[in-house]
C-alpha cells in the first residue's frame, strides 16, 4: 500500500490538489458563506495592515488635497474679494441711483407743480470761502443757464446763478449774504427780504414791527424781484425777535434746502409769465428788471436725462 | 541550526509576505484611479512557487495563497484556488516543456499568466453567474493589468530571490547546506 502511495505519489497530491479548489466550490454553494477560523487569523494579520495603509493614504492624499484645495481656495479667496468689492461698488451705485432717481422724480414733482420749465443740474462744487456760501453747477450757458436764472429743489428755493461758463455756472444761495430774495409769510401774508446769515439760518429783513410774523410760519417766494417763481417755499421762521420800538423786528429763517445735502438743482429757465414781472440782475429783490430767458428752454425729459451723464 | 531553522521559516515567512503584499495591495491600490493598476501578488507568488518550489510544497503554498486571496476578495470560494492551482499546474507543466531561467522569463511567464488567471477567472464567473459586463471589463483591463502585473514582477521576483537566498532556499544555497550537511554526517 505505502508502495503504492509513493509510486503514485505525484498523481495522489495532484487528484489533491485539484479535488481541494472543487470542494471549496462545492461547499461553497451548500453552506452559507464565512470566515473559517483560519481565514479569522489571516484577516486579524492582514487587516492592521490594511487599515495603517489605508490611514497613511488617506493623511497623505488629504494634505495633499488640503494643500492644494488651500493652494486653491487662496485664488478663490482673491477672485470672490474682488467680485465682493464689485458688487459692493455696484450696489452703492444703484443705492445711489435710486436715491438719485428718487431725488429727480422729486424735482419733477417740483417742477410740475410749479408750471416751470427748468434744467435739472448737478452741484459739482462748493465756494472756496466758507463767508461766502455759493455753489457750482455742472450746467451753464451750453445748457442755457444764463444769470440770475432762480436754481431750486423740490425742497424750495436754492439761489441764483450769479455767473456762467459754457458748462457751468456759479450759484449764491440764500445763505450767502449778498443774497436777497422776496418773500412772503404764507399765513399771515407778511412781506419781506430773506437774506444770508449763517450756514444754516437767513433772516428775514424789512418786516413790519406790527407785521404777524411767527415761529414756524413757512415763508414762500414772492413775485418781486421776477427771479423766483411764486409760492417756492424758502424756509420757517425760527426766531422772531420783536423790540418794543423802531420799525421792523428781527427774524430767522431756517431754510427749507437742507444745503448740506444739497446734490441736485433745478435751474428755472421760464416760469410762468405772472411770476416773472421784472428783474435788476444783481440787484436787490425788490428791484425791477426783466427775466426773460434769451435762449428757448430745453424740455424737462431732454434736460433731466443730460443732468445725471454729466 | 540556524539556516536549517531560516529554511524552516521560508514557508511560513512567505505565507506572510503574502498576507502582507495582499493586504498592500488591497489597500494601498483601492483608490481611484490606481484600482485599475493593481497587481496581484499571489499570482506572482504562485508563479515564483511553481518555479522555485517543489510540488508538494508550492502546490500547499498556492493553495494557502489562493485561500488568503479569497478571503481579501468577494469572488465565490473556490474561484481562487481553482484559477491559481489551475495557473501552477499549467506554469510547473510548462517548466518542464521550455527553459524559464532568468527574470526576463520569469516575467513572461507572469505576462502570460495575468491573461490566462483573469480569462480562468471569467470563466468560473461565468459558469456562476454569466453577465457579459463582466467579460467587457476583464477585457478592459485585460492588458493593462498584465503591463502591470510584469512591471511589478520586476522587483517582486528580486526581493523573493532575495527572500530565498537569505532563508537558504533558493538552489545555490540549498546545495551548499546540503553538502555541508552531507560533510557533518561524514564527520568532517
Amino acid at each position: 500500500m505505502i508502495k503504492y502511495l509513493k509510486e503514485y505519489r505525484f498523481y495522489i497530491i495532484l487528484f489533491l490538489f485539484i479535488l481541494i479548489p472543487i470542494i471549496a466550490i462545492d461547499t461553497s454553494t451548500r453552506a452559507p458563506r464565512d470566515y473559517r477560523f483560519y481565514d479569522r487569523i489571516i484577516v486579524a494579520g492582514t487587516a492592521p495592515i490594511q487599515t495603517s495603509i489605508s490611514w497613511l493614504i488617506d493623511q497623505i492624499t488629504s494634505g495633499f488635497q488640503n494643500y492644494i484645495y488651500l493652494w486653491n481656495t487662496r485664488k478663490d479667496n482673491a477672485i470672490l474679494l474682488e467680485e465682493n468689492r464689485k458688487l459692493l461698488n455696484l450696489i452703492a451705485n444703484l443705492r445711489e441711483t435710486q436715491q438719485e432717481n428718487l431725488r429727480l422724480r422729486k424735482l419733477l414733482n417740483f417742477e410740475e407743480k410749479f408750471h416751470i420749465e427748468s434744467i435739472p443740474a448737478r452741484v459739482i462744487a462748493k465756494d472756496v470761502s466758507t463767508e461766502f456760501r455759493a455753489i457750482r453747477i455742472n450746467r451753464g450757458e451750453r445748457s442755457g443757464v444764463q444769470k440770475n436764472m432762480a436754481v431750486v429743489t423740490n425742497e424750495g428755493i436754492v439761489g441764483r446763478v450769479l455767473r456762467t461758463t459754457p458748462n457751468t455756472a456759479d450759484v449764491v444761495t440764500i445763505l450767502d449774504l449778498l443774497s436777497a430774495v422776496d418773500a412772503i409769510d404764507e399765513r399771515s401774508r407778511a412781506r419781506g427780504v430773506v437774506e444770508g446769515l449763517t450756514d444754516e439760518t437767513c433772516q428775514l429783513r424789512y418786516v413790519l414791527r406790527t407785521d404777524d410774523i411767527q415761529i414756524g410760519d413757512v415763508l414762500i417766494s414772492g413775485a418781486l424781484g421776477g427771479i423766483f417763481p411764486k409760492g417756492v417755499p424758502i424756509g420757517l421762521v425760527s426766531k422772531v425777535n420783536r423790540k418794543p420800538f423802531g420799525i421792523s423786528q428781527e427774524v430767522e429763517v431756517r431754510p427749507s434746502v437742507d444745503f448740506s445735502k444739497l446734490e441736485e438743482v433745478l435751474v428755472v429757465t421760464n416760469a410762468s409769465s405772472e411770476f416773472i414781472t421784472a428783474a435788476n440782475p444783481g440787484s436787490s429783490a425788490t428791484s425791477t428788471a426783466p427775466l426773460s430767458p434769451q435762449k428757448p428752454a430745453q424740455t424737462t425729459t431732454q434736460t433731466l436725462k443730460g443732468a445725471t451723464s454729466q | 541550526m540556524t539556516r536549517l531553522l531560516l529554511r524552516a521559516l521560508n514557508a511560513p515567512a512567505l505565507i506572510l509576505l503574502v498576507a502582507f503584499g495582499v493586504a498592500i495591495q488591497t489597500s494601498l491600490f483601492a483608490c481611484w484611479p490606481l484600482s485599475y493598476f493593481q497587481p496581484d501578488v499571489v499570482l506572482i507568488a504562485v508563479i515564483w512557487c511553481a518555479l522555485r518550489r517543489n510540488f508538494t510544497e508550492g502546490g500547499i503554498l498556492v493553495l494557502i495563497a489562493a485561500e488568503i486571496a479569497e478571503i481579501h476578495s468577494a469572488a465565490p470560494r473556490g474561484v481562487f484556488h481553482i484559477t491559481y492551482m489551475l495557473l501552477y499546474l499549467l506554469v510547473r507543466g510548462a517548466s518542464k516543456l521550455f527553459v524559464i531561467p532568468d527574470l526576463a522569463s520569469f516575467i513572461i511567464v507572469t505576462l502570460f499568466g495575468s491573461i490566462f488567471s483573469k480569462f480562468s477567472n471569467m470563466t468560473v464567473l461565468h459558469y456562476l453567474a454569466p453577465h457579459t459586463s463582466q467579460w467587457r471589463n476583464t477585457l478592459f483591463l485585460l492588458f493593462p493589468g498584465a503591463a502591470v502585473e510584469g512591471f511589478a514582477a520586476i522587483w517582486l521576483y528580486r526581493w523573493l530571490e532575495k527572500f530565498d537566498a537569505l532563508t537558504f532556499k533558493d538552489k545555490r544555497t540549498e546545495e551548499s547546506l546540503e553538502n555541508e550537511l552531507q560533510l557533518q554526517d561524514e564527520g568532517f
